[in-house]
């Protein structure tokens, strides 16, 4: 956003604002946007050219918003002494209806496919986790085990495949275990971009091209205090969760503080509770911010993250035999008829820490570098259910430490030409705690990843071209315990190369029109879980076995992606890809059955073959009338082991989305200083295919039949003469229909969640 | 100054490499059972000893089952003694049992025509634990004997009180088969 200030001159009281507010991107006018004095409860509304006119203002301090559908509101501060104008550029998207809307990112030097979500749906979505923020998006799944863990997959990728971005750190932990999901407080954040790209070169290596970065904005340039609190409750569940962000700004030093606090008991399915379901959440964040001579950007950043959740207690069982018994059971053992907040083992208590810095210089205006160090603590506690008061005892206690640098210079030559390279060096310490009485399943490790990368981003007339490179060598020191007896320590010091590679080109055939096209090659060297895992996974009833053999995964991936934006009324998005994948790493369950003295338990090894997972992503906006929105999208995704010729397991079935906005275009006085703007209903539809590309002996039990979910949202912003109150009301799974996902592992045991309805209030101040 | 800044962060990583995780240390498997060992006595005192021994827990070697033969038409008493031999001395997984006692139940299923166990002990509520059994033989035949043990089993859901598993839920601790042949 831009702003300038010009004086005029004038009396007390008379004095006019006046100015112009055009989009950011196209650099049009932009008509019909709300212009409104907070104080004084005043406004305007923009013309045709984008110019409005507020008279008899008096002398005095204000606050002035611009509200504009498909645009993000914006809050400026100034001080009235005269007649002012005020030019504000608002950062529209030309198909934008909604505010609840999915806007491209326009980074110009990158060009990769992309979507994001900003902070309107963040705050409409707070009964939400990282990942279930994501979940109606094109092109994105969600691995879950039960309601409270879930895990992000993008293009059928996800875990070690999938890196995530906090807040610019690698987010590290403990990535390869299905029922661990990522550790981030997404309120911490205003923007969840994922990056369907072909190859993420600017990035740690160890992703295949996708990447979701979780941002916070830079702190406003406005010298009070300002701030939000978004409070919830959530029927199934009976949940409640607060947020509050509090910031402001001064040249000497801008801080920014965010809290979340959230509390679930056991959740509920169409008919029956999921006894031990719930969960604790608290999470804080601290972000300082200072400039210097506008040459010198500071940045601070610590956040904690801590959890301590409930794992259906149907859902821990023994061996082969209880997995059968409770395929056959329609409602899993130990449910019970009432409520509680209670949570006993099996549980999780996780935390993570992170402590970031960094510094960016810039040593012209087309120039700059950037420094980043940060460090992450995390901890992982699983409790099962044992003998003699052992539930107390953590059958898993992981403690992993990690430290990045990285670094950044970024060249520019006037917009049309740009350079950047950069290093990241990331540690990793990770370490079983002992006393827990188990052989741990993940062995203890130091790794060392450095990576170098060089992008280059060239723009002629209607064509950009992206290039880039990328190098890293990763070094695994890792210390096994062997599982003859007696017990040995048995040491693996490992070395791995890996080489990244991107070409982009994009033509803008017009302005309406763009087509681009994304190949890109990334390699992944086998993780820690993949080499080594030796013994019993309880999480997954199977005994897992690495296989300290496995070669490096190499990805081919291509995306073509095609925008139609003909008119604000209509909008298309349309993403085609492909990705190869030799030596891909995954769990394959085996013939063999392995007896112990708890029974059989079926075996997986990780081992290798050919993958191809291809698909589309399609997506449409388009508005009936003046007042209606409506969004169409659809996910094919397929996967196959091309080397036996046969589907790979864990792939998502196809997905339709569709929702229809009614949005109130009138601004509703409901009293002399209270207004209602932005009203809208909502009604929305999810349809889940079912994984038809199976075969029988892939898994213990068919995939679930298709389910189509529908849900029902009304909202609303009252404004106040010196605050904003957000209301919102939603309820999902409206039908109470009984579903299971195929991606959700606790499918095996039981249904997935019934009808809940969740109250949202937002007060910005 | 920012060449020289990457080759000091690469610098420092190399020099880093030579760290290797200190010695982990190897826990107590205190809770693992490695044994099972169950002793049939004879009316006229003939002891029979059914086993299954894995030392090295889950995975690596495979277990050792010793089966047994019985005699056809005979009462026998059982008793169930379990060891963790992972841990030197070995441990009595039985105390355990004993102390949770309602927390656990034995299970006993057989193929083999007229062969039945009854539970010979209780829990403190009342209800059956299977430490102690008896074990009737029928006519000659041969089949398994599979021995399950459940932790938290619903021990008042129907059925359960005689031995029927099928409404137990729980998770299994143990469960094996022996090879038994009557005769």
């Amino acid at each position: 956003m831009s702003c300038a200030f010009v004086k005029g001159y004038s009396q007390d009281c008379e004095f006019t604002i006046k100015g112009y507010v055009y989009d950011q991107g196209t650099e049009d006018p932009l008509s019909y946007v709300n212009v409104f004095i907070q104080e004084i409860s005043k406004g305007s509304v923009t013309d045709d050219d984008g110019n409005f006119l507020i008279e008899n203002i008096c002398e005095g301090e204000y606050h002035l918003i611009f509200s504009h559908i498909g645009c993000e509101s914006k809050k400026v501060h100034f001080d009235v002494l005269s007649d002012t104008i005020i030019n504000v550029s608002l950062p529209h998207t030309s198909t934008a209806f909604s505010t609840v809307v999915i806007e491209g990112v326009k980074d110009e030097t990158n060009n990769q496919p992309s979507l994001s979500v900003n902070r309107q749906t963040l705050e409409d979505n707070i009964n939400q986790n990282l990942s279930g923020l994501l979940e109606n998006e094109t092109g994105v799944n969600l691995i879950k085990n039960g309601s409270s863990i879930s895990k992000p997959v993008v293009h059928g990728l996800y875990g070690n495949r999938l890196t995530i971005l906090n807040n610019g750190i690698v987010q590290s932990g403990q990535q390869w275990g299905n029922d661990h999901s990522p550790e981030i407080d997404p309120f911490a954040a205003d923007k969840i971009v994922v990056l369907k790209g072909a190859s993420a070169i600017e990035y740690a290596a160890g992703n295949l091209g996708s990447i979701i970065l979780v941002e916070p904005k830079k702190i406003e340039r406005e010298p009070h205090v300002h701030g939000q609190v978004n409070y919830f409750y959530e029927s199934n569940g009976r949940g409640h969760g607060l947020n509050t962000r509090v910031e402001k700004y001064s040249p000497e030093l801008a801080w920014r503080v965010n809290g979340t606090f959230k509390k679930y008991g056991d959740r509920k399915t169409a008919d029956y509770f999921l006894n031990n379901t719930g969960f604790g959440e608290f999470n804080l964040a601290l972000q300082l911010e200072k400039t210097i001579d506008e040459e010198l950007f500071l940045e601070f950043y610590a956040s904690t993250f801590n959890t301590s959740l409930g794992i259906l207690r149907g859902s821990h069982i023994g061996n082969l035999t209880d997995l059968n018994q409770a395929l056959i059971n329609e409602v899993p053992f130990f449910t019970e008829d009432n409520f509680s907040y209670d949570v006993d083992a099996p549980r999780q208590n996780v935390s993570h820490h992170l402590v970031k810095g960094k510094a960016k210089y810039y040593i012209t205006e087309n120039q700059n570098i950037e420094f980043v160090i940060a460090s992450q603590l995390n901890n992982r506690q699983e409790f099962d259910i044992r003998r003699n008061d052992r539930s107390d005892i953590p059958a898993l206690n992981l403690r992993q430490y990690s430290t990045n640098v990285d670094l950044k210079y970024n060249l520019n030559f006037d917009n049309d030409l740009t350079i950047k390279l950069g290093t990241q060096n990331i540690y990793t310490d990770n370490v079983n705690l002992p006393e827990t009485g188990i052989l741990p399943l993940i062995p203890d490790y130091i790794s060392f990843k450095s990576g170098l990368f060089a992008t280059l981003a060239k723009k002629i007339d209607k064509v950009q071209f992206n290039v880039g490179l990328r190098y890293d060598l990763e070094i695994q020191n890792v210390a096994t315990i062997s599982n003859s007896i007696p017990r040995e320590i048995v040491r693996f010091n490992n070395r791995f190369n890996n080489i990244g590679a991107l070409a982009a080109l994009k033509y803008n055939i017009s302005k309406e029109q763009s087509i681009s096209f994304n190949s890109g090659f990334a390699m992944r060297n086998p993780g820690i879980n993949e080499l080594y895992s030796n013994g019993l996974h309880q999480g997954v009833s199977g005994i897992e076995e690495g296989d300290i053999n496995l070669n490096t995964e190499q990805a081919f991936k291509n995306t073509l992606e095609y925008i139609w934006n003909p008119s604000e009324k209509f909008s298309l998005n349309s993403l085609v890809y492909f990705q190869n994948i030799q030596d891909y790493i995954f769990l394959n369950p085996q013939d063999e059955i392995r007896l112990t003295i708890r029974g059989a338990f079926p075996v997986f090894k990780y081992e290798q073959t050919n993958a191809n997972i291809y698909g589309f992503d399609l997506s449409t906006q388009f508005t009936l009338g003046n007042a209606l929105l409506g969004k169409l999208k659809y996910s094919f995704i397929q996967g196959t082991d091309t080397t036996n010729d046969i589907p790979l397991v864990f792939i998502p079935s196809n997905r339709f989305i569709s929702s229809l906005v009614y949005r109130s275009k009138k601004t509703m006085k409901l009293s002399e200083h209270v207004l209602l703007e932005d009203s809208e209903i909502e009604i929305n539809n999810r349809v889940v295919f079912e994984q038809t590309n199976l075969l029988p002996q892939q898994d213990f039990t068919p995939p679930p039949p298709t389910y189509a979910l529908w849900g029902f949202k009304v909202s609303t912003n009252a404004l106040f003469t010196n605050y904003k109150i957000r209301c919102f009301v939603k309820a999902d799974n409206l039908f109470n229909i009984q579903y299971r996902d195929y991606l959700n592992r606790q499918r095996y045991f039981a249904d997935d969640l019934g009808i809940s309805i969740t109250t949202g209030l937002s007060f910005k101040f | 100054m920012n060449r020289y800044l990457m080759l000091f962060a690469f610098a420092t990583i190399f020099l880093l490499t030579s760290c290797d995780p200190d010695e982990p240390m190897i826990d107590n498997e205190e809770e693992l059972i490695t044994t099972l060992n169950y002793s049939l006595t004879s009316s006229n005192g003939d002891v029979i000893i059914l086993s299954f021994v894995d030392p090295d827990g889950d995975g690596g070697n495979a277990p050792l089952i010793t089966g047994g033969t019985l005699d056809a038409n005979e009462t026998y008493t059982g008793q169930l003694q379990l060891l963790n031999e992972s841990v030197s001395p070995s441990e009595s997984i039985t105390e355990e049992i004993e102390e949770e006692d309602d927390e656990h139940q034995f299970f006993f299923d057989s193929d083999i025509a007229g062969l039945s166990v009854s539970y010979n002990d209780q829990d403190g509520d009342g209800n059956p634990l299977g430490l102690r059994n008896t074990v009737t033989t029928g006519a000659a035949g041969s089949g398994t004997l599979t021995v399950t043990l459940r932790h938290e089993p619903n021990k008042t859901a129907e059925g359960v009180a005689d031995g029927d598993i099928t409404n137990a839920g729980g998770e299994t601790d143990i469960e094996v088969s022996f090879p038994i042949d009557v005769q």
